[in-house]
């Protein structure tokens, strides 16, 4: 199992990714989440599924896509394809703030400890680290800095205003 | 200036440990170079040719004597005692070890100094006019607003990891001194006829491979809608911006790809989803702002001193530089000083770690304690009284920093080119001596009047070469350094794009044929008020291209 | 006869540096006259250990440099790469000798 933190403690992942959907009946139990295409392709019929569901974005995806589905997703996946690429920063961003989705919003790719103090900023409750992050260091970056200036989705007002 | 609330102190504070954490990663290899490259920029830290090279931002040009002390100190014990003044205000140090460079951003915050952003794919320190506040000219501070977007920018957690690097730059005057027109985001402060303050929103600026001028995508911008504004330009590129090309993914790209109308179309429709949160601006946000940037306490003067007149006439010398280098100020009574950075004897923007110090005295003993840099990479005291001109040019002369040249030929802008730079392709400072040394008459220069100079070593254009009336691009052709003559270019509220005249010249005919170029317009010029660039646009690249060429 | 060099950064320093393999061992010197130059069919062996030494976090960017043998000792071929090994070509900016003694304009 790779290594694995949410709401800022390591778990276990109860999610498996899953794709190459074509028959509902095929697909297997427990929570999967899959590709956004095939989510919106068999949407009608995975709306039917029992169990827990969530999708997977292309971080050239535009997030309204799924701004009526919600509701029904227990998981939105983001990813950061290389760590310089911060598309997904406004995917999450868009999804707490302008849809209020509450689920889980988990970073896949190349989650770095550098990274996630900005990531849990705009939003990310979840991360897949890479295989070579150290975990507890990782749960420190969230506190290492303690002071924004700006809003995000942790903070309503500008820090002039609090 | 800005006071700095506890909140920045402790930011800077956890910067610096973080930074100590990331640079230890890095040694023990623990961080990849590839990775901790990304880290070391987005604080400044640059490998370049020689060494690594550190950049510290000064925010919107504004430095205490105290901070500028600091950046002496710095020079000293941590690099071979200089520094170099940046086309963007920022002060750069070119022989930093890795090891140092925590304890050194630890001695800058405690002037509350940072390399925050000051490199990498983020919003980068925001700049301005040198002279805000002081200026003649000006139709609102700009400095408030420069506050205001280092605040929102700073750690701005959606776009820390943009496509390309980001810079934004704030006018509040006529004038336009901050080069606004080729910035990512150019704001200008203007009124309409009602006398209302609103914002002109530029996007798209540029210099770099595709020179670019900005696009107005707001021509008046309430002013508490700065920010929302911001945030939805900077989101739209977020998302739009290209990543498969780094020479294509600056903003300009996106705005010409996307077209301005269609770009201002989506602009306009995600701000219209955030325009009334939080980071709209209230009255009182930006009152209470203002207050950081309040006038000193300055006397009542009058306008003429007998002492300064008899000065100026009795030394010639002082006339000269009185001249050049001196502008009027909003209040009676002061001026505007320019310390020239562009002497015979130092690279354009280079100070040494005793002109630093000499420096700050000179701003506590005759300028309220303030020193600006500025985008044409000289340093301003904006507060002398016109009772002690004539003292303070006798000590900035005996720290050679007094060369008559302000907005004259030889006050050049030039980036540090081969001699340091990991990027560039040919030299930038040996071109800019030989031409300084070249035009070195007084006489000379007064006649040629206002006029621009800069030059790059390489594509990147950190020289601005494309926005100088007179442009030299230094590039590689077959191992050799050669040097590329761009005409019209201007940097000011006229902004342009200068054109290549021709092919490329050797080091060694360079300035000859500057001097070619500079004969054309003296010949032509309609009379001595007409300046170069308004001759060139007058003539077009005829007249000149025939006495390169023909 | 053009002969090859290996140069990087040093990670700590950040100066450049050149690649020496003797009987002790291999070495990085901020000294181009101190590198190990060879022909280029040699040049996988240099290679082979500033890969190593980049791995070992000692240097940064390490690739290589032409040079030839000269009188005056190795000189790179390349006016960037003279510019590396003998440092900027201006005289740079000095702090303690005093303006005074250099001609003002």
């Amino acid at each position: 199992m790779g290594k694995f933190i949410k709401d800022r403690k390591p778990q276990e992942d109860s999610w498996m990714p899953y794709t190459g959907l074509e028959d509902i009946d095929s697909l297997p139990g427990g929570d999967i989440y899959i590709p956004m295409e095939e989510w919106q392709n068999k949407r009608e019929e995975l709306l039917l599924r029992n169990g827990k569901l969530g999708v997977i974005l292309e971080n050239t995806d535009d997030v309204a896509a799924l701004k009526d589905d919600l509701d029904r997703l227990d998981l939105i996946v983001l990813q950061f394809p290389k760590m310089a690429d911060g598309r997904a920063f406004t995917q999450a961003r868009l999804l707490r703030e302008r849809y209020g989705y509450k689920g889980e919003i988990r970073a896949v790719g190349d989650v770095l400890q550098d990274q996630v103090f900005y990531m849990q900023r705009c939003g990310f409750n979840s991360f897949e680290l890479r295989e070579d992050q150290d975990i507890p260091s990782v749960i420190a970056a969230f506190d290492e800095m303690t002071v924004t200036y700006q809003p995000a989705c942790d903070e309503e007002l500008p820090i002039w205003r609090r | 200036m800005y006071q700095y609330s506890q909140a920045d102190h402790q930011l800077l504070q956890e910067r610096v440990s973080q930074f100590r954490d990331q640079v230890q990663r890095r040694l023990n290899g623990d961080l990849s170079e590839e990775e901790f490259k990304h880290q070391r920029l987005r604080n400044g830290l640059y490998l370049q040719l020689h060494a690594y090279m550190l950049r510290v931002a000064v925010p919107y040009g504004l430095l205490s004597s105290n901070q500028m002390r600091t950046l002496a100190h710095i020079a000293r014990k941590y690099d071979r005692g200089y520094g170099h003044f940046s086309t963007r205000q920022n002060i750069q140090y070119n022989w930093p070890k890795l090891e140092d460079v925590p304890q050194i951003l630890d001695d800058l915050a405690k002037v509350e100094m940072h390399a925050i952003q000051t490199s990498g794919n983020c919003i980068r320190n925001t700049t301005s006019d040198p002279l805000a506040g002081v200026a003649r000219d000006e139709i609102e501070d700009p400095r408030p607003y420069c506050e205001l977007i280092r605040q929102w920018s700073t750690f701005h957690p959606e776009f820390n990891f943009l496509p390309r690097k980001f810079k934004i730059a704030v006018s509040g005057a006529t004038h336009d001194r901050a080069a606004v027109a080729v910035h990512d985001i150019g704001v200008r402060l203007v009124k309409n006829d009602a006398g209302k303050l609103g914002l002109e929103i530029y996007v798209g600026g540029g210099l770099g491979r595709t020179p670019m001028i900005g696009k107005l995508i707001n021509p008046f911008l309430d002013p508490h809608d700065m920010l929302t504004y911001l945030e939805a330009i900077l989101r739209v590129y977020n998302r739009l911006g290209r990543r498969d090309n780094m020479y294509k993914a600056r903003i300009k790209i996106t705005v010409h790809e996307t077209g301005e109308d269609k770009f201002r179309e989506l602009v306009e429709e995600e701000w219209s989803q955030i325009k009334d949160n939080g980071l709209r601006l209230r009255d009182e946000d930006i009152e209470n702002i203002k207050a950081h940037f309040k006038d000193p306490e300055y006397e009542t003067l009058s306008d003429f001193d007998a002492d300064y007149d008899a000065a100026i006439l009795s030394d010639p010398e002082f006339a000269h530089w009185a001249d050049k280098n001196v502008e009027l100020h909003k209040k009676d009574g002061y001026r505007v000083v320019y310390l020239s950075l562009k002497s015979r004897n130092q690279p354009a923007g280079d100070v040494t770690a005793n002109q630093m110090d000499a420096i700050a005295d000179l701003a506590d003993k005759y300028s309220l304690g303030a020193i600006r840099s500025t985008h044409r990479q000289n340093l301003v005291l904006s507060d002398v009284k016109l009772k002690d001109l004539h003292r303070l040019w006798k000590e900035l002369k005996s720290l050679d920093l007094a060369t008559p040249n302000y907005n004259h030929l030889t006050d050049l802008i030039s980036c540090p080119g081969m001699d340091y730079c990991a990027l560039a392709t040919a030299r930038s400072i040996p071109i800019a001596q030989a031409l300084t040394e070249r035009f070195d008459s007084y006489d000379y220069l007064n006649d040629l009047g206002d006029i621009s100079l800069n030059i790059s070593g390489c594509i990147n254009a950190c020289g601005h070469h494309h926005v100088a009336n007179i442009g030299i691009l230094g590039v590689n052709k077959k191992g050799v350094e050669v040097y590329q003559l761009t005409l019209g270019g201007s940097a000011r509220e006229d902004a342009s794009i200068g054109k290549i005249i021709g092919p490329a010249f050797t080091a060694d005919e360079i300035v000859d044929a500057v001097s070619k170029v500079l004969d054309v317009y003296l010949e032509n010029r309609e009379d001595e008020t007409e300046t170069f660039l308004t001759t060139y646009r007058r003539l077009g690249q005829a007249p000149f291209k025939e006495r390169l060429y023909g | 006869m053009t002969l090859q060099v290996y140069s990087a950064s040093l990670l700590k320093e950040g100066l450049v540096a050149y690649l020496c393999i003797d009987e002790d061992g291999i070495s990085w010197s901020t000294d181009l006259n101190k590198a190990t130059a060879v022909d280029e069919n040699s040049i996988d062996s240099l290679k082979a250990e500033a890969e190593r030494s980049e791995k070992e976090n000692i240097v940064v960017g390490a690739y290589a440099v032409e040079v030839t043998q000269t009188a005056n000792g190795l000189e790179p071929v390349e006016n960037r790469e003279r510019i590396r090994a003998y440092g900027p070509t201006i005289s740079l900016p000095q702090s303690g000798s005093g303006l005074s003694g250099q001609h003002a304009a």
